[in-house]
């Protein structure tokens, strides 16, 4: 099967997905409810799509396409508000986070679908300790070209979506004293990482993809676990280093920030792409997972240091007339308070210290999902 | 001669504990069968072949017992969500239903079979109770989740409150017909449950608040909370209070305020798997051969109407409570088990002068049979829903 031939999509279009945690509203453990879950959606009509992940505990819902802040967030708001009262009926809690912070991977059951299971045959222990939850938003594309420039390009602002998204600081009861050790699991997988340094589709395709696939490593794009990969069918490309933010509307603004981005980048006024980029790529992404808004950058032209907290600022300036051509100031707002405010990372903690315990954790982050408000219980 | 007779009377019991659990290991690997059916099944035997092995059960042994099911209880009691019983009525609504129809049902086939209208008033209150301890070991042992997993637990939490209520109104009702005393007859029932109620949710405040105060409660939540527990049904035992009704209400306290065990904490470690060997064998080894048999006809039938009634409540409203009927049913299905909390309460009016199991021969044939049968229906159920973690990996 060779690569789909890149679709031809609506310019800075976007889709999110987001992976959710469910959770028992008795003891805050992550439930093996998706079975059950899904049932109960399927009486109704729901506002956007819905489909097992690969263990039970875990739910992806998808958006329609959108080319604004309103539509998008909207749409996400009545998703939220289906599960919810469904999880309701079910005893389960749905939430966001990028990790479940006392659950342990031992526990979870792999989803019976012929694909699951061979992913968990191949990965063993991984397989399970992929029980993380991320945000996935597609950004579409006119051309396989402008994918692969926009790609590249972005990898430089990759770490800026890790540290705003950071919201997985607990692993297994513990504190990793990372902002998003989720990314820690990912970066475990073979194919996972960065995308080969190539700008031209026609070259992807048959040169890189078509040799990968002769080695038998992968059989589709599916099979590589990349920061940004580009997704032909749907003519797109898809960031995928959030974690899973506590909130709908936290997520909204990141997918809009990044549409903003690539409206700025597509005017094509900063200097290209170039393979060396990616020689501070894995430090400066190391930074923000560890540190996340705290963290320090090496610029990957000039090689200065930069607080990663003043270059969102910088960027969120920077790409301002372009959200407000595409009707996405609110997200930029959102995100310039959030940045003052402190990441959802930082608000788990701060939760673990006030209730002393992972449960509370857990409770504080269904009731943030559930109202969407971002002052707190 | 005398000295080794009294030596294996010392020995009985340990020895007795030490077997069932082998056999329970032995079994449930050759068998996939519940451990705790094959304890119950070794205690039983222990008790009745050759005239009994086992001394009888002293009111230290039934203490030691009692802080098992404390335990149990507590953390059953831990993992309700009375929220939920808010945000979706008919979970309430389905455990009432199969609650108030069990009684019924129960009660017209023991008088079908000629019992006593007080023997069919305490058969019937009786019968209403699912044991947490044997639905709550099979949902750990299997590690299952899901919504029946969930409805078992919860209906179970609510028709042993309302059976406790029950019964406990009956044995007034009994006492106020024997004695013709009213305060006798409430200070025994309707007095004893709300002291024990308040005494457990006293404790459900303290507990956390002194841990909350000490402040590492990741670590030391598993020793205080068993101690408190052991302590509260200690007390209760003195008291003659129900300390199934105060380790329940501590368990559902501690967890509104949010203080948890963690997953490895599950059972209470290895000291509530020690304690379950004891319990389960305990609970068995105070049934006798000769009562089952002469109940087993009337126990049957029972086993038969409650099972049936459970069931078909159960699935009754499964739609309107949001699950498939399929899963309705199995919820009712799993709700089977009966026996040590029946036990325990029964054990409980003893110092009242009421020996119900001997009035109750029909009791001592369903607990019998339900203590082996119970758990396994419970966990056939929780595999038939796929809900149990060996169904998928196995």
């Amino acid at each position: 099967m060779s690569l789909d031939p890149f679709k031809q999509s609506e310019p800075l279009t976007l889709g999110v997905e987001l992976e959710l945690q469910l959770v028992s509203l008795s003891d805050f453990d992550l439930t093996a409810s998706s079975p059950d879950l899904l049932y109960l959606l399927g009486l109704k009509e729901f506002p956007g799509e819905v489909t097992p992940e690969i263990t039970e505990s875990m739910i992806e819902i998808c958006t329609g396409v959108h080319t604004e802040h309103s539509g998008l967030l909207l749409q996400l708001q009545q998703i939220r508000d289906a599960l919810v009262q469904a999880g309701d009926t079910l005893n389960v809690g749905v939430c966001g986070g990028g990790t479940h912070p006392f659950q342990s991977w031992s526990e979870q059951k792999i989803f019976s679908k012929q694909r699951f299971k061979q992913v968990s045959a191949l990965y063993g222990y991984l397989a399970k300790q992929f029980t993380i939850f991320g945000q996935h938003v597609h950004v579409g594309c006119t051309s396989g070209d402008d994918a692969l420039f926009l790609l590249h390009s972005l990898s430089r602002y990759v770490p800026q979506f890790i540290a705003l998204a950071a919201s997985s600081p607990f692993v297994q009861g513990r504190d990793t004293l990372f902002n998003s050790a989720r990314l820690n699991s990912v970066f475990a997988f073979p194919l996972s990482g960065r995308a080969p340094f190539i700008l031209s589709w026609d070259e992807f395709e048959n040169d890189y993809f078509a040799k990968m696939e002769h080695t038998g490593i992968v059989k589709s794009m599916k099979d590589f676990y990349w920061d940004i990969r580009p997704k032909p069918e749907f003519g797109t490309i898809e960031l995928r280093v959030c974690d899973t933010p506590l909130t709908v509307e936290r997520a909204a603004a990141l997918a809009c920030y990044l549409q903003a981005l690539c409206s700025y980048l597509l005017e094509r006024r900063e200097s290209s792409p170039t393979e060396d980029d990616y020689l501070v790529y894995n430090y400066n992404r190391f930074q923000a997972c560890r540190f996340g808004l705290d963290g320090t950058l090496v610029h990957p032209k000039t090689y200065e240091t930069l607080s990663l907290r003043e270059d969102i600022l910088t960027t969120l300036r920077k790409v301002d007339t372009h959200a407000e051509k595409l009707g996405g100031l609110a997200a930029l707002e959102y995100l310039y308070r959030s940045v003052h405010l402190g990441s959802d990372a930082h608000y788990l903690r701060s939760q673990y210290a006030d209730t002393g315990s992972s449960e509370g954790v857990v409770d504080a982050a269904i009731r943030r999902f559930r109202t969407g408000s971002e002052d707190g219980p | 001669m005398q000295e080794f007779a009294l030596l294996a009377s010392d020995l009985a019991w340990p020895f007795a504990i030490a077997v069932a659990w082998l056999a329970g290991e032995f079994g449930h690997r050759v068998t996939g069968l519940p451990r705790i059916s094959i304890y119950g099944l070794i205690g039983f035997l222990f008790a009745n072949l050759q005239g009994g092995i086992l001394p009888v059960v002293d009111n230290n042994i039934m203490l030691l017992a009692n802080v098992a099911f404390g335990l149990i209880l507590f953390e059953f009691g831990y993992r309700i969500n009375l929220h939920w019983l808010r945000t979706n009525p008919w979970i309430a609504v389905t455990g009432l239903l199969e609650s108030v129809v069990t009684f019924i049902v129960v009660y017209f086939v023991a008088q079908a079979f000629g019992a006593s209208m007080i023997t069919c008033l305490l058969l019937s209150s009786l019968s209403m109770a699912t044991s947490p301890a044997g639905v709550l070991r099979v949902i750990n042992e299997q590690r299952s989740s899901g919504q029946v997993t969930e409805r078992i637990l919860h209906l179970c939490a609510l028709n042993c409150v309302l059976s406790v209520f029950a019964f406990k109104v009956v044995v007034g009702l009994w006492l106020f017909q024997s004695s013709g005393s009213l305060w006798q007859a409430a200070s025994s029932s309707l007095i004893q449950l709300f002291a024990s109620a308040a005494v457990g949710a006293l404790f459900g405040m303290m507990v956390p608040g002194i841990l909350r105060w000490l402040g590492s409660l990741a670590r030391d939540a598993t020793v205080a909370f068993a101690l408190a527990v052991i302590l509260l049904v200690t007390l209760t035992h003195i008291l003659n209070l129900s300390p199934v009704l105060a380790a329940l209400t501590f368990g559902l306290m501690a967890r509104h305020r949010r203080v948890s065990l963690s997953q490895a904490q599950r059972n209470f470690g290895a000291l509530g798997d020690l304690l379950t060997v004891l319990l389960f064998v305990v609970a068995t080894s105070t049934l006798e051969w000769d009562s089952v048999v002469k109940g087993a006809g009337l126990g049957l039938a029972l086993v038969g109407a409650r099972l049936l009634t459970k069931t078909l409540c159960v699935t009754a409203t499964s739609q309107l409570s949001g699950i498939t009927w399929r899963k309705g049913a199995l919820a009712g299905l799993g709700l089977a088990p009966v026996s040590v909390f029946v036990i325990l309460m029964v054990e409980q009016t003893r110092y009242l002068g009421l020996i119900l199991v001997d009035e109750l021969t029909a009791l001592a044939a369903m607990i019998l049979v339900l203590e082996v049968l119970g758990p396994i229906l419970t966990q056939y159920a929780l595999v038939w829903a796929k809900e149990s973690q060996h169904t998928i990996e196995g």
